[in-house]
């Protein structure tokens, strides 16, 4: 299990990896994907959007089931990975570096753990 | 730990009511309830969340004969209901909530009425290799659903007469649906019904979770909130307009000639679209593409915006043709 020492993570298993103070890439880490098993398709939100901190953003299909994917941040997207629905099995491959959506204007980042906390919080949970 | 069992029969046949219940009961399971829902649909094919509902279904057949199209809250693929099925949701808290025990609790429920049932795979339930349950998960945070239908007495014919065979001419971004071979288990329990069924998966549920099952609340059928998604689960916007773009490939030929039509659809309407013909009027592939462009995917307005094609007469009833051509092909 990999667990990147430059995101920042969330409770309920999402990362987000921070260009500037209110800009970051968001995606879902290595445990979500090896949770959910092979996923199959994403539900992306469309530019513009607005996310709420710890409400549903997304939502992705594995062969398990249909989860939603919660929003880490409150922002505005500003970019949407449009190639991650055209390949949802990414999230498997490579889920660090597939990226849902970027968000711009982001307030609400109190409750982000780091790697360490994020880890710890895993192995509690698994 | 489950604390309580609770179960709750459906008395409505309607597809967007259930599944609209199903979905507030999976948000309002309390901690340490395990909660069975029994349903029945009426004629009814339900898609996979992430599918086309053109792609899966003859959804004008379907509607002709007074049948329900609908999209469900979890993933897989299109299934047909009526009331030969009887749908089962498991609902729980993600500690209580254990895919294989809730499993079990149906292949007991079956073996107990004579079926041999085995668990095959992931998603099935078979007997002797057939297939008679297949099923889907949905999870809401720390609420999760899982649900199965069974099939007792479903209408074969009618399964194949809404379901799309898997080909090649809709190729949809969405997730595929499997065919699998499948068997009533009337086959097994001649005279299976739903009160023998939903009696073997209580008394199997409760042996499962060693507690005496209480029934649900009946006036969960009377929320607001319930009425109010069904109301979208029965819309257009939820059953067409969600985006899951697939493509549609038309091959033919005509008294004038050969035409090939391949048009992308996306959110219920035509986003492009590539005609080659060899028609004498070389103009007349552009004209359909022009033509085609943003149209609701439907019979009636695909043939219609064709049949106001303006041109040669020659044109007009090469488009004519293409109309019914198309019309027919949605419709039927």
């Amino acid at each position: 299990m990999n667990f990147p020492k430059n995101l920042k993570y969330t409770k309920t298993h999402e990362w987000v990896r921070f260009e500037d103070e209110t800009t970051a890439y968001v995606g879902i880490t290595d445990y979500a994907q090896d949770q959910l098993g092979d996923l199959v398709f994403v539900n992306l939100p469309a530019e513009g959007d607005t996310l709420a901190c710890g409400e549903a953003f997304a939502d992705v299909e594995s062969v398990k089931a249909v989860s939603d994917v919660n929003a880490p941040v409150t922002g505005t997207v500003a970019e949407v990975n449009e190639a991650l629905a055209d390949a949802p099995e990414m999230m498997n491959e490579a889920p660090y570096e597939a990226w849902f959506v970027r968000v711009e204007d982001i307030t609400d980042t109190d409750d982000l753990m780091d790697a360490e906390e994020y880890e710890e919080f895993v192995k509690t949970e698994g | 730990m489950i604390s309580a069992l609770k179960i709750f029969e459906s008395p409505s046949g309607d597809p967007y009511r259930n599944i609209a219940a199903e979905k507030h009961l999976t948000e309002a399971v309390g901690e340490g309830e395990m909660i069975l829902f029994l349903w029945q649909n009426r004629r009814t094919v339900v898609i996979g969340k992430n599918q086309n509902l053109r792609a899966e279904c003859r959804v004008e057949r379907l509607l002709r004969d007074g049948g329900h199209p609908a999209r469900r809250l979890s993933g897989g693929g299109a299934v047909y209901h009526d009331e030969g099925n009887l749908n089962v949701s498991f609902i729980a808290r993600k500690p209580d909530y254990d895919t294989v025990r809730q499993t079990n609790v149906l292949l007991k429920a079956v073996r107990r009425l004579g079926v041999p049932a085995e668990r095959t795979g992931r998603n099935d339930l078979t007997a002797e290799g057939r297939k008679f349950s297949g099923h889907a998960y949905y999870e809401k945070g720390s609420h999760a659903c899982h649900h199965a239908c069974v099939m007792m007495a479903v209408d074969e014919e009618a399964l194949s007469r809404y379901l799309t065979v898997s080909s090649d001419k809709l190729a949809s971004h969405g997730v595929p649906s499997v065919r699998s071979r499948v068997v009533n288990l009337r086959d097994y329990v001649p005279d299976i019904r739903r009160e023998t069924l939903s009696l073997a998966i209580r008394e199997a549920a409760e042996e499962e979770y060693g507690l005496k099952a209480a029934a649900g609340d009946p006036f969960v059928w009377q929320e607001e909130t319930v009425q109010k998604d069904a109301a979208w689960l029965a819309s257009e916007a939820w059953l067409y307009g969600r985006n899951i773009p697939f493509t549609a490939d038309y091959e033919t030929r005509f008294s004038w000639g050969s035409l090939r039509l391949q048009v992308q659809v996306n959110e219920g309407r035509i986003r492009d679209v590539i005609c080659y013909s060899d028609v004498m009027d070389e103009d007349f592939p552009a004209a359909v593409q022009a033509c085609l462009q943003g149209v609701p995917f439907d019979s009636v307005a695909v043939s219609s915006c064709l049949l106001a094609m303006d041109g040669s007469p020659e044109r007009q009833t090469a488009a004519r043709e293409l109309a019914d051509y198309l019309r027919k092909q949605l419709a039927e």
